[in-house]
């Protein structure tokens, strides 16, 4: 992803590699704190914008997607950033954001 | 969550932008730390926006994906669809589900243990050798 050629992991992503029950109590874990979107959260935002009122999200998409959305995020600022500092700016602002934009949604 | 009338909806869509903007904020601050550079109010207050925007668009195509599937419930097969975009972000997600099925898995081989020790000890030749590799860190 992003400007380098083919590095398997999103940039900006954390990867907590173990599996097994560790993997569900990290990812649940990293709610609310630096680590990212609560599910509950999540799935309110899903459902929001749903148009059949019956439709719902299961408890492991609902992990899934909040996963997603954090890459989502981290991508987003990791690439401004990246543009900022191309361009020799310590700061990130809307310029930069702008930039990003358009390959950022089209990866998504 | 059926129909809100259009006054909660509005209220319900506030916080909800409120909850996405707290969390951004986190993420970005934690992206500033690893890049040491610095981001402007109005940068998070747009990638927070974008963000927003996106979720209305991820869950319109979740709630497609489910319905072609004939289900009413969003699956993580949903959410991996959802990532075909880029082969690295598939690469991803898919270690995520993978790491959620053998988790769920786990949780299933401890349930099984203890409902078979709570039955009264051990069935004739078994025994119940609990071996834990890991700790149960599930705080």
């Amino acid at each position: 992803m992003a400007a380098d050629a083919d590095a398997p992991p999103p940039r900006g992503a954390r990867f907590r590699g173990a599996g097994g029950p560790a993997a569900r109590g990290a990812m649940e874990e990293r709610d609310g704190r630096a680590g990212g979107f609560r599910k509950e959260t999540v799935d309110r935002l899903l459902r929001l914008h749903f148009r059949d009122g019956r439709t719902r999200v299961n408890g492991d998409a609902q992990l899934l997607m909040a996963e997603m959305l954090n890459v989502f995020v981290r991508e987003a600022a990791a690439r401004a950033a990246r543009q900022a500092q191309a361009e020799d700016l310590e700061k990130v602002d809307l310029e930069q954001v702008e930039k990003v934009l358009p390959q950022l949604l089209l990866d998504f | 969550m059926e129909a809100a009338g259009g006054e909660e909806r509005v209220l319900l869509t506030q916080r909800l932008k409120a909850a996405v903007h707290y969390t951004v904020g986190c993420l970005c601050q934690d992206v500033a730390e690893n890049k040491e550079v610095q981001f402007s109010k109005q940068t998070i207050a747009a990638i927070a926006e974008i963000t927003f925007r996106q979720c209305e668009n991820f869950a319109k195509d979740l709630e497609m994906f489910a319905r072609h599937a004939k289900r009413s419930t969003v699956t993580t097969e949903d959410v991996k669809l959802l990532a075909r975009r880029s082969n690295s972000l598939l690469k991803y997600i898919t270690q995520k589900s993978d790491e959620l099925i053998s988790s769920n898995m786990e949780q299933k081989e401890k349930k099984k243990k203890k409902s078979s020790a709570a039955k009264g000890g051990r069935t004739s030749g078994e025994q119940v050798i609990v071996t834990e590799s890991e700790d149960s860190n599930m705080a």
